[in-house]
This record gives structure tokens, C-alpha cells and sequence, in this order.
């Protein structure tokens, strides 16, 4: 019995020692998470919902990856904070030498984290090792005009152009395609996983992975041998904690245990911190597109069903852009924060033209079931059409919800369709998509570069990021004109006739237009600075 | 000849036989049989989640049924060796087990053992909180509400004990989170520690994972303040769930002891009413406490997934909710044969100490 009754008064004593500990310690929360054992405590942490599908540059075309490796691995161009335009990073120069060549020499005494040199050897593996393995959920599509990488010495690359005078590859190499990395630590021609990236410490950007659990928190240290456009952080190093719920990203920045919080707040969140005191609203330039994408292979008389018939395809398409009401979805879901959108280019953009206005709906914006009932007719189709239509709950922030559930609620409402709605998580959804598992689902899409370019050619020429079997030569051939169009006002006209034939053919119906969004405590500086036309979010000019 | 009967010797207010040195007999047995009882109630545990988690088909098909073109379903099924008879993939997952190996996810090809000890300190942290709080409410309040039987006081403690496992632990946890932390901010909103905190402990030579222990470890007071502050709600919704259960076992048990004879006899001799709850009563009333426990862990690891999903611990509750939602049944599987595990050790555990402390449940 000794042993019994020690046995219960240590576990009394532990226990009142934990409720000691417990009870010790509930002040107030707040004051928070920022001082992270830096030297000078300016370390600054950034909230997200947004996930990380890899770190492998060749693996991921996602807001959640590219926010990562902006800050990890150089760029041979990048946008100089607060600008949209590509100049040169790591480079000392870029320019065209012939139409169709376009010449980098690099930074002299460039290095990787672990001490590797960075040459032109490594910018040549990068490209080309994006271009071979080709991954489905890879930016691969965007070197789409790219021939062959030269490595002419140790500091200048040449890269061989199909098409001459490309306005937009100096904005592609300062995209996702253009992340240098290691070629003594990346294969050649797999992905690598984010545990052993970070264990190669392959990176020469502004920062390098400290610590990283993936998904969770992510330490990054500031990169002394930075050489390159964005130069020293304002930071003595940053933080990105990762959230699954936007409620809990929102209450953390605003007792201050964030910094800044990032995508995806809702609307009404927004809205309900812009009267918080304690935390400051940014917004700026939007050029997020939200819309839906049709798989032309399996959805309804896809060419790939059982009851095939593009014509009957195109019906379904026009009729759904007929019938949907983006106005209503843009004032009762995300409460004014984001616009309708009636191009594939979004309204602002040089080039940009409003053409589903005209050609679907009333022809002001407003559905039209009329119009909607006499595509069904002239095709022949029988109504309703099932339509199995996926969107993804986590990656689009938590009002994508209620935008399908609002979708779902049209279609049906006309008697045109019946929906089969349905929600995947993103890491998986990023995956299916591109394997034919959706007919019809939902996608949103935060550009890589300022350019009307950004919103034509990963979608619509062959072998696109999309991967929904969609191809139109003249639709390929109006993108390819506009890519290699010296003259601005030449330029924009084919720009517009590229939308206005991609409206004919509705590969993708848009659905609402955007702006950037960031919440940063009022001891924060510079978040402004990096909310511009880039779209790329740069931890380094945020400070305390 | 007189025969000397010697009387037994007495606690201090004659109630009690005094301590007296256990025999340990058949603990050594006891102790042998409950293990080795360990392992078939795992294999049967595996074996009907492996084929619960078939009924629906295939882990492709039952992700994938219906979205996928059939040909493309085929392929996938095939390569991931679905299409082989059932009894071979059963007998093969039963062999992975027993090298350590659980798969890997399908949703992000994450190795299951690297996921289920990534995230299991954070499960087992939220699991011991929960039950100290259950341990430190339950029995206090149940012996205060015997104590006070049929009072008011009695009464108010039974209303709180069906309140407090009546109450969805997500709608306390949403609850305590906007009192205490939106609208008072005395309390963290959300996750397990400040990003500054959670760096300084992930960062130690070789970490348990369990941060109030890494941090103790480490000698980082502000770390361990920091995370006990995100324990307290997460702690409270979980824990309160099985103290009501605690509360009104207790008081059950205690009443029961207070209408013993020894105990009567002790009022008789005039020993205070407080004397006879605390020290005569609350050691018999705790044994079954001990072995309800055991019962408990089950339910506070079924309590963890909305726990965790709640305050965004990022344990293998919250794992789990999300490799659903992804129909990751591999990862599923991997994350609930764990939990069988743990609720089977844990009752273990729990038998070995009842036993200890009561040698009449021994063999």
C-alpha cells in the first residue's frame, strides 16, 4: 500500500503542479510572435492560408509555392519592389542580341547557401530541367517559346527563341519558370522533395530556409551573399506561419501574434478589419481572375463521353455563361471586394477588352435565360445536363463555398442544369485536375507578371497549364502575333481579337476580378511596397 | 492454552487497516497476460479498420469513384496493387506494419511514419492537458459535491457535470475561444505555441515534439509560459468533456464510501465530516477513476479531431480531418491503426496501476 499511496501523491503533486503552470500562465496573449531570437528582434512573421504544393520550381505554378521561392532562390530578372517590370536580379544585363536571341550575363562571385558556385551552367540546368521533366502541375507551359539554353561561359547564358522579339519573356524568366537553382543538388530530370531541398540548401535568394515544416512554419534566415536586385531584407529575417481556418489567420494578426496577414481573408473579414484600430488594411492592384474551367474531354458531350458532340460542348458552355449572374455573386458573396469579370484578361490590364459583356447574358452583364435556352435549342440538347462541378474549399479562401453553392443555385434555378457540386483539398485537387478527374471546376489565378500575355498564353495554346484538351489554331496563332508585336497599339488590337475568340470558344468562363489584399499591425512598414503590379509578395521589404 | 489474536493495526483515526506491504501475488502474472493480451486486441483492431476502410472499395475508387474515367481509375488501382484479392493486401498491409511501415499518403506522398511522429507529440501534448484538467475539475468537484450531497452545491456541480459532457467539444472550444480570446484577448486564438516559441523548440537537439516537455528541457520559462497560455482553451474543451464524467463518478463512488460501516464508526468517534470525505473516502472512490481513465484516452482521442481542427493544433487530429476531406484513406488508415495502438497501451498502463493499487483486480 506504501507504493499505492506514493504512487497517488506524486501524480496529485504533478498535477498541481501543471495547474500551477496552467493557471501561471494565462496572461494576455497578444504582443507576439515576432521576436524570434534575431540579434536586433526585427524579425517579422507573415500569416497564410495559402499551402505549398513544393519547393521544386519545376513542380508548382501556385500562389503558395512561387510566395516561397521569391523569397529562397535568385531570379535572373525580377520586378524591383513597387514596379511590374522584369530588370535584371542576379544579372548585370539582359537583353535581345537578335530577335531571337536574348543574351544574361550574370552578377560576378555568385553563390548558393551551401557554398556551391552560381554560373550560368546552373541557370542552363535550371531552364532546361523545368522544360524536361515537364511535371503536370509545373510551369513548363510558360517557356512554351523557348528553343535551347546556351551556357556561353561561366557568366553568360543565350536563350534561343522560337518566335522573335518575345515582349514577355524577360517577365516569364522573373516567373515561376525562373527560379535558379543548384545543379549539384537538383536532379536533372525528377522533382525533388521540399525535405531534402532544404537540406541542400540550394538557395541564393534574399533568404534561406532556416527551419521548415511544411505547411506549418517556415524560419527563413537573411542571405548575406545576396547579390541581386531586392538587395538587403528591411528584416533581420522572417517567418511564414500557416493556417487552415482565415478566421484564426484573422484574429492572430489582429492581437498582434502575425505581423502581416496574407491571402485568403474573406471578404467579410476584410471588411471587419478595415474598422479595427489596431491593424491597417492594404490593398492593391488586383489582378486575380476567379472562373471555371471546362475539360473538353469529359465534360458533358466531351469528346471523350459517351455522348460526344462539340456542338452540344459548346451549348453547355454558352448556356452556363448565359445563365450566371456575377454581379450577384460579387455584391452578396464577397461584398464589393471583387468585380464581375467578362474576359479572360481582367478589366485595367493594357489590351483588355470586356467581350463576354456583349456576348452572353443581356448583353449589359445581367443573365439572360432566354439566351441561355436558345443555345440549348439550336444544339439540340435536352435539358436539364447534369453537370459534376468541382471547386476547392481551402486554396480560394473560405467564400468559395457560398460563390458555388451560388453557381449551383443559378444553374439549376434556369432548369438548365442539374449541378453535382463537389470540393476537393487543394494539394489533391491540384494533382486531379490536371488528370481528367473534373469536367468542370473551379480555378483561380494570381498573375506571374504584369501583361495581358499572363492570361492567354498558360491557358489557351496547346500544351497549356490547364490541361483541359482545349485547341484552336487561330486562337494559338493570335497569342503567338501579340507575344511578338513590337508596336503597342498594333499589339492591342491582337490582344483583343485573342479575347474576344477565346469568348467564342469559352475554354474557361470568368467569373469575378480581384484586388490584392494584405493586414499588417500598425507597426508594420513597407507592406505597401510589395503590393504591386509584380504580384509578387517580397518578405524583404516588410519591417517593424 | 490462550490463544493471542492480534488485532490489526489502524490508521490514525482507527478506521483503516494501516499500510501493510502488498504481497505481490500474481502481479508478475497479471502484468504477463495483459500484455500479451496487447497484441491481439491491436491485430483485431487493424484487421477491422484495414476492412472497414474497404467496404466502400478500394482507397482509389473510394477517392476517386465516379470523377475519374474508368480506364484511368483501372490504371491507377492497378498501380497502386488494388486490384489484387483482398486477403493478400490485408496480409501484405499486416507484414508492412510490422516492419514500421504504413504507406505512403496519397494526397501529398508523405511517408505515414514520418506524418504519425511528426504529429503525434502534438496529439499525445493535447491528450495529457485534457485529461490534467479532467483529473483537476472531475475529482475535486465530485468529492465538493458528495460532500455536499442533495444541497444546492450538489446540485449546481451535477447541472455543470451533464453541461460539460452534453456540450460538443467544438462548440465549447468555439466558445471559450470567443470569450477568452476575441472578446477578453486573454488567451492565443489558435495553434500551439508563438511563431518565436515554437522556432526556439523546434529547433533543440533532438525535440520530443512535445513542446511544455522541450521546453522545461531547454529551461525556456518563456517558451513553456507561451505554450501552456495555447494549451489552457484547447486543454479546457477537450478536458471538460471527461470531467463531468469524472465529476459524477467520483460523487457516486464517495457517497457509496461514506455509508460504509468504517465510516460510520469514524463519525461516531466524532471525526470531522471533511476528514472522513478527504481522507477515507477519496482513495476507494478513485480506483474505478483509474480504470475509467484508461476508457477515456479513447474518448479524448475521438475528442482531439474537433479539438484540434478547432484551435488549429496541428496534431494527428487535425491531420486526419484534413486527409479526409482529401479521401486519403492510406493516411486515414495509418493515423486510426495508431490511435488503436495508443488507446490499446494506454489501457495497458492503466490495468498495470489499477492492479498496483488495488491487488484485488489481479488474477
Amino acid at each position: 500500500m506504501a507504493m499505492n499511496k506514493k504512487a497517488l501523491h506524486s501524480a496529485i503533486a504533478l498535477a498541481g503542479v501543471s495547474a500551477f503552470a496552467l493557471t501561471a500562465c494565462t496572461g494576455p496573449s497578444g504582443g507576439g510572435g515576432t521576436s524570434t531570437g534575431g540579434a536586433g528582434g526585427g524579425t517579422i512573421t507573415y500569416g497564410t492560408t495559402d499551402k505549398v504544393v513544393t519547393l521544386d520550381p519545376a513542380g508548382s505554378y501556385d500562389a503558395g509555392s512561387f510566395m516561397v521561392m521569391n523569397q529562397i532562390y535568385p531570379f535572373l530578372l525580377n520586378a524591383k519592389p513597387g514596379t511590374a517590370d522584369a530588370t535584371p536580379d542576379i544579372a548585370e544585363s539582359a537583353e535581345f542580341t537578335s530577335p531571337t536571341e536574348y543574351t544574361v550575363k550574370l552578377k560576378s562571385d555568385l553563390k548558393f547557401a551551401n557554398g556551391h558556385a552560381l554560373t550560368s551552367s546552373d541557370v542552363k540546368f535550371s531552364i532546361d530541367r523545368v522544360v524536361k521533366i515537364a511535371d503536370d502541375n509545373g510551369p513548363a507551359s510558360l517557356l512554351g517559346n523557348l528553343e535551347s539554353v546556351t551556357a556561353k561561359d561561366d557568366s553568360t547564358v543565350v536563350f534561343k527563341l522560337k518566335a522573335g522579339n518575345d515582349q514577355v519573356f524577360p517577365g516569364v524568366l522573373a516567373a515561376n519558370a525562373g527560379p535558379i537553382v543548384d545543379e549539384e543538388v537538383f536532379p536533372a530530370d525528377k522533382l525533388m522533395s521540399d525535405d531534402e531541398i532544404v537540406k541542400g540548401k540550394p538557395f541564393a535568394g534574399p533568404y534561406t530556409i532556416e527551419s521548415y515544416k511544411k505547411n506549418e512554419l517556415v524560419s527563413l534566415k537573411v542571405n548575406p551573399d545576396y547579390k541581386g536586385l531586392l538587395g538587403k531584407p528591411a528584416n533581420d529575417g522572417a517567418s511564414i506561419k500557416y493556417y487552415a481556418d482565415s478566421n484564426n489567420l484573422k484574429l492572430d494578426v489582429q492581437q498582434g501574434n502575425i505581423d502581416v496577414a496574407g491571402r485568403s481573408l474573406t471578404a467579410t473579414d476584410a471588411a471587419d478589419l478595415e474598422k479595427d484600430s489596431k491593424v491597417t488594411v492594404h490593398k492593391g492592384p488586383g489582378g486575380e481572375l476567379r472562373y471555371i474551367v471546362f475539360n473538353f474531354d469529359t465534360m458533358p458531350f466531351g469528346a471523350k463521353t459517351a455522348e460526344a458532340d462539340p456542338a452540344k460542348a459548346l451549348a453547355v458552355r454558352q448556356a452556363m455563361a448565359n445563365v450566371v449572374d456575377r454581379d450577384a455573386i460579387a455584391t452578396q458573396v464577397y461584398k464589393g471586394t471583387y468585380l464581375p469579370a467578362y474576359s479572360v484578361v481582367p478589366d485595367g490590364f493594357v489590351g483588355a477588352i470586356q467581350p463576354l459583356k456583349e456576348m452572353y447574358g443581356d448583353g449589359s452583364g445581367k443573365p439572360s435565360l432566354d439566351k441561355a435556352k436558345k443555345a440549348f435549342s439550336e444544339a439540340g440538347v435536352t435539358a436539364p445536363v447534369n453537370i459534376k462541378l468541382q471547386y476547392n474549399p481551402d486554396h480560394y479562401g473560405k467564400s468559395s463555398g457560398d460563390e458555388y453553392a451560388m453557381i449551383k443555385e443559378q444553374l439549376e434555378k434556369s432548369g438548365l442544369f442539374k449541378v453535382d457540386l463537389q470540393s476537393t483539398e487543394w494539394v489533391t485537387y491540384s494533382k486531379d485536375r490536371t488528370k481528367d478527374v473534373y469536367p468542370v471546376y473551379q480555378l483561380g489565378w494570381f498573375p506571374d507578371y504584369s501583361d495581358a500575355d499572363n492570361y492567354l498564353t498558360p491557358f489557351f495554346v496547346p500544351g497549356n497549364f490547364l490541361k483541359n484538351h482545349y485547341e484552336n489554331p487561330s486562337v494559338t496563332d493570335l497569342i503567338t502575333k501579340q507575344l511578338t508585336t513590337v508596336d503597342k497599339a498594333e499589339r492591342e488590337k491582337v490582344l483583343g481579337e485573342a479575347q474576344t475568340s477565346v469568348a467564342k470558344d469559352l475554354s474557361t468562363l470568368p467569373l469575378l476580378q480581384g484586388a490584392q489584399l494584405m493586414v499588417a499591425g500598425k507597426d508594420v512598414k513597407g507592406v505597401e511596397k510589395t503590393l504591386d503590379a509584380s504580384f509578387k509578395t517580397r518578405l524583404g521589404v516588410i519591417s517593424k | 492454552m490462550t490463544t493471542l489474536i492480534e488485532a490489526p493495526p489502524t490508521d490514525a483515526d482507527g478506521l483503516l487497516p494501516s499500510k501493510k506491504k502488498s504481497s505481490g501475488g500474481g502481479l508478475g502474472q497479471y502484468i504477463l497476460i495483459r500484455f500479451l493480451l496487447i497484441f491481439p486486441t491491436i491485430l483485431i483492431l487493424v484487421t477491422m479498420v484495414f476492412f472497414l476502410m474497404r467496404i466502400t472499395g478500394d482507397p482509389i475508387t473510394a477517392a476517386l469513384g465516379g470523377r475519374l474515367p474508368p480506364e484511368q481509375l483501372a490504371e491507377r488501382i492497378t498501380a497502386a496493387g488494388y486490384d489484387r484479392p483482398i486477403l493478400v493486401q490485408y496480409f501484405e498491409y499486416l507484414g508492412q506494419l510490422l516492419t514500421g511501415n504504413f504507406g505512403t499518403t496519397l494526397s501529398d506522398n508523405r511517408q505515414v511514419t514520418e506524418m504519425l511522429t511528426t504529429y503525434g507529440s502534438a496529439t499525445l501534448e493535447l491528450t495529457i492537458n485534457a485529461l490534467l484538467v479532467a483529473l483537476l475539475v472531475g475529482i475535486p468537484l465530485g468529492m465538493i459535491a458528495a460532500h455536499r450531497r442533495d444541497k444546492a452545491p450538489d446540485a449546481v456541480l451535477r447541472i455543470f457535470a451533464i453541461l460539460c459532457y452534453a456540450t460538443p467539444v467544438f462548440f465549447s472550444g468555439l466558445l471559450f475561444k470567443l470569450t477568452f480570446s476575441v472578446w477578453l484577448g486573454w488567451l492565443p486564438v489558435a495553434g500551439r505555441a508563438k511563431t518565436s516559441s515554437e522556432l526556439q523548440l523546434t529547433s533543440l537537439q533532438a525535440p520530443t515534439g512535445i513542446y511544455w516537455l522541450d521546453a522545461v528541457r531547454s529551461g525556456n520559462m518563456a517558451a513553456l509560459g507561451d505554450v501552456m497560455a495555447h494549451a489552457v482553451l484547447p486543454a479546457l474543451a477537450l478536458g471538460l468533456l471527461t470531467a463531468g464524467i469524472f465529476l459524477r463518478l467520483v460523487r457516486t463512488n464517495v457517497i457509496g464510501t461514506l455509508g460504509k460501516d468504517y465510516v460510520e464508526a469514524g463519525r461516531s468517534r466524532g471525526v470531522s465530516e471533511f476528514r472522513l470525505v478527504t481522507k477515507h473516502a477519496y482513495k476507494p472512490a478513485l480506483i474505478p477513476i483509474i480504470t475509467v481513465m484508461g476508457l477515456q484516452i479513447a474518448v479524448l482521442l475521438g475528442g482531439a479531431v474537433l479539438t484540434e481542427t478547432t484551435f488549429e493544433w496541428k496534431g494527428l487530429g487535425f491531420q486526419l480531418a484534413t486527409y479526409l476531406t482529401a479521401r486519403d484513406f492510406v493516411a486515414v488508415q495509418g493515423i486510426v491503426v495508431l490511435l488503436a495502438v495508443i488507446v490499446a497501451v494506454t489501457n495497458f498502463i492503466v490495468d498495470i496501476v489499477a492492479a498496483l493499487i488495488d491487488p484485488r483486480v489481479r488474477y
